[in-house]
């Protein structure tokens, strides 16, 4: 039987597809950092709050705050690569939501509740631990389900399985060997992200316990990278894993120059921990990790485009009828928001000696 | 239905939609009005002092976490759902209108941003600059209402569209204009109500200046949305309007028996309601003045006493009325959700008694009041959505796309070449029970019939077709297959059948065994 791809919309898009990728992957990459943040923050904070040492309680208890707001803005964030998203590929992700509906939906209460406990983390002097603990286990809970449903999408073969296997959308009962791996690869990522701005932070208020343990997490969370990153590269089907591991091809380049980034990240890290209270040093592997972590994420949707190419799927080959006004209309839009923002920023930051964060 | 079908039972998948989008759309209008709340009390809070200036930032924070949490999160509730009950349907309005929805996300990005900055760095902020992001926040949210109201409004009357296929063609639309005055209606009455609940208990001196703008805010609110809901029904096709005034008149039934059973029925309930909140309230620590009840319900009491005494054998008979009106027995279900959205509109006198009871006598007015206002105008406001999206059948996009996902210029060619020939998920699943003449007739039901109906529990079809032998059921099906309204007379409630007539028989027969016929 061929494999049960629905037939495509006949609308056309109102611009170039490139157009609406270049918009998915930098909507996508501003997401994902703030994801990392948020989720990475809560992992790392919860953490250092639940071992209770007494040099940690002080500036865990002056980042917990940012945690809430750094959820805002991933959810929002969030909502433009989800839709630049279901216009690109939403036969392939329409399809496999369906197919594991009711756990899809769970997205949500997971979120919302997550978030409700992120925002308990703290509040006045106290500092609730499990809370943050649990509201970061049911905010990876999300973090599952996003990598479940991508990685089925990408999987037509095993769509038909599923949908008699759960026939009312039940649960996921067929899993792609590349599911874990994935998972666990995101979440040592959010961890990594997470230290890495701890550091930048403790360097910044001349903290040298922030910065000795951001620097720790983010080392050795991209060291054990090797680890699950390695067993993703192993789960991916022949060609593919061909592709990447071959630097001449685009993908392989792009794979191996963000591996290259983020183990040089690292040692430069572990170089820096012994280093003084200041931003000195940390630099090198701020630019390194940074450039690491944005090559991954543009890598992750170049893997989606091979495994899509190889069903005869290409992206960039839908029609177009281009729609001028409303594109110009949304710049406008972006720029106006921009700048209230900017000029927002800069009032905040002129007073930012009365109060500090 | 273009993608796999996800047939939730019981329920109906419909109804997930139905849940997560109340509850989105009125936080979402709720936020719309508050950002105006808070941007006047902005404005006024140079002659407030300190204190106000604090409250301010509290309600600036307790905005971002309704907004924040509850908001944004049933926002992508709202994205996941539709994508789930009706994929076919989201992918096609999301190829005509992503730059619309793109332009509201800058909006919404916008105004996540500015209540961030508001909610966290309020003391950084000179009062002008406070006052600035107070308006400006209230701006971008408004400004995404008026973006996803050419959306919305465009699944009901589509204008130009489904020739030109542009997007500002449906965009602009008959009821844009009227949609867009109520819904700014509505937002002005849910953020001024969403005022009275946060300002009830607060200091006097800061009590007056808050209630007063959130009282007008509910009074213009309901002003706006009344005549613009006049504005709304004369935008409609003639044949929509003729409908909906039916599906009303059918609704309303014996309306004086109705009233006298709701006034008693309401009344106890909020004897009832008062006295169990409150008591539960107390026992968990908050003050509501024990003394003030006890009176208030004896008082309550005692004139509901003297009204059963007074009217005795006649009040039973209303509630017994009251009782088989809300049973309907005999009615069909949609006229059930009219009742309800009928009764929800009523509710609306709450709110206006609350805010015309406040402006008169401020020092009435308690939280408990004000926040079961809230509730029933959200109820109410959920009546006039649940009506409008009734209004849109049997289609999910007015003369484009009909409820099951299947586009109009779809059912010439599925009449003709076969529905499962021409639609793989649906190939999937007979395959998947083994291709037998039942298998094929339930992949054509889910395909076809699960948007809007449920086997065995909401709009039920094996009740409806209890009755039907099974040749009726296939007869029933093939008439469905009908495209002459002389000959249909369910096209303008349900879609016609898309499949040939053979397959209309493995439906109907699959209709017939839900019955073990």
């Amino acid at each position: 039987m061929p494999l049960p791809l629905p037939v495509p919309d006949p609308l056309p898009l109102p611009l170039p597809p490139g157009l609406f990728k270049a918009l998915l992957v930098v909507t996508g990459m501003l997401h994902l950092l703030a994801v990392n943040l948020a989720v990475g923050g809560a992992l790392v904070l919860s953490v250092h709050a639940l071992r209770g040492r007494s040099s940690d309680r002080e500036w865990v208890a002056r980042l917990v705050p940012l945690l809430p707001p750094a959820i805002t803005f991933a959810i929002t964030l969030g909502v433009a690569p989800l839709l630049f998203l279901q216009l690109l590929y939403g036969d392939f992700f329409y399809t496999a939501s369906v197919l594991m509906a009711a756990p899809w939906l769970a997205f949500i209460a997971l979120l919302m509740l997550g978030y409700a406990l992120v925002y308990r983390f703290v509040k006045g002097a106290s500092i609730r631990g499990r809370s943050g603990l649990m509201g970061m286990l049911l905010l990876l809970g999300v973090g599952f389900l996003w990598v479940s449903v991508t990685t089925l999408s990408l999987r037509p073969d095993l769509w038909a399985a599923q949908a008699a296997a759960a026939p009312h959308g039940g649960w996921i009962r067929v899993v792609d060997a590349s599911l874990w791996p994935r998972f666990l690869h995101m979440v040592t990522g959010f961890a990594a992200v997470a230290g890495l701005l701890l550091a930048l932070w403790g360097g910044w208020r001349g903290h040298g316990e922030a910065r000795r343990a951001g620097l720790h997490w983010f080392a050795w969370a991209t060291l054990s990278q090797l680890l699950w990153g390695g067993w993703l590269l192993m789960a991916q089907p022949r060609p593919l894993m061909k592709r990447l591991m071959h630097i001449e091809t685009m993908e392989g380049f792009t794979l191996w120059i963000s591996v290259a980034a983020g183990l040089a990240a690292a040692h430069f890290a572990l170089k820096a921990r012994k280093g003084e209270a200041s931003l000195k040093g940390l630099w090198l592997p701020f630019a390194l990790g940074l450039l690491s972590v944005l090559g991954m994420i543009w890598n992750r949707d170049q893997l989606r485009d091979m495994a899509l190419e190889a069903l005869g799927f290409r992206s960039c080959a839908l029609p177009h009828a281009t729609d001028g006004l409303s594109f110009v209309i949304f710049l406008i839009t972006v720029a106006a928001v921009a700048l209230l923002i900017g000029v927002m920023v800069r009032w905040i930051r002129s007073h930012a000696n009365e109060v500090a964060p | 239905m273009n993608h796999p079908v996800w047939d939730l039972p019981g329920l109906g998948s419909g109804w997930i939609i139905g849940i997560i989008s109340i509850i989105h759309v009125s936080i979402a209008h709720l936020v719309v009005g508050v950002g105006a709340w808070l941007a006047v009390m902005e404005s006024r809070s140079r002659e407030g002092g300190p204190d106000m200036a604090l409250w301010i930032q509290g309600r600036a924070k307790a905005l971002l976490w309704l907004s924040g949490i509850f908001g944004a999160g049933t926002g992508v509730g709202i994205w996941l759902s539709i994508g789930l009950v009706n994929p076919t349907a989201t992918q096609h309005l999301i190829r005509a209108f992503v730059m619309a929805w793109a332009i509201e996300w800058a909006l919404f990005a916008g105004e996540m941003a500015t209540l961030v900055g508001l909610a966290y760095f309020y003391h950084r902020l000179k009062p002008n600059q406070r006052a600035v992001l107070a308006w400006s926040y209230a701006l971008c949210a408004w400004l995404s209402l008026v973006v996803i109201n050419g959306i919305i409004t465009f699944m009901l009357t589509p204008g130009t569209w489904p020739t030109t296929h542009r997007m500002w063609d449906g965009f602009w639309n008959a009821t844009y204009l009227p949609s867009l005055l109520l819904r700014t209606g509505i937002a002005l009455v849910l953020g001024g109500l969403w005022g009275l609940a946060v300002s009830a208990k607060i200091p006097s001196t800061l009590r007056d200046r808050a209630l007063r703008p959130a009282s007008l805010f509910v009074l213009a609110g309901l002003v706006v949305a009344a005549f613009s809901a006049w504005f709304y029904f004369h935008e409609l096709s003639s044949a929509t309007q003729v409908a909906l005034v039916d599906a009303l008149k059918l609704a309303m039934g014996d309306f004086r028996g109705f009233l006298i059973g709701l006034g008693m029925v309401l009344g106890l309930a909020v004897v009832a309601f008062w006295g169990v909140m409150s008591l539960a309230l107390g026992a968990l620590g908050w003050s509501v003045g024990i003394r003030k009840l006890a009176v208030v319900l004896g008082l309550m009491g005692l004139l509901f006493a003297a009204l059963i005494y007074a009217f005795g054998g006649e009040a039973w008979r209303a509630l017994q009325h009251f009782g088989a009106w809300l049973k309907g027995a005999g009615i069909p279900g949609l006229t059930h959700g009219f009742r309800w959205a009928l009764m929800g509109l009523g509710a609306f006198l709450v709110p206006a008694g609350v805010a015309l009871g406040t402006l008169l006598w401020p020092r009435f007015l308690t939280r408990f009041m004000a926040t079961v206002a809230l509730l029933l105008a959200c109820w109410g406001f959920g009546g006039f959505e649940w009506i409008r999206e009734v209004a849109r059948k049997p289609y999910v996009i007015r003369e484009v796309m009909y409820a099951n996902g299947i586009r109009k210029d779809q059912v010439e060619a599925y009449q003709k070449g076969g529905f499962l020939a021409q639609n793989v998920w649906a190939r999937t699943f007979a395959a998947s029970k083994g291709d037998t003449d039942l298998a094929k007739g339930e992949a054509l039901f889910r395909a076809q019939c699960l948007a809007c109906h449920t086997r065995d529990g909401y709009r039920s079809l094996k009740r409806s077709t209890a009755k039907f032998a099974q040749e009726d059921a296939i007869a029933f099906v093939q008439l469905l297959r009908e495209l002459d309204p002389e000959m249909n007379p369910y096209l303008d409630k349900m879609p016609p059948f898309a499949g040939t007539d053979e397959e209309a028989a493995l439906a109907g027969k699959y209709l017939a065994s839900l019955n073990g016929k």
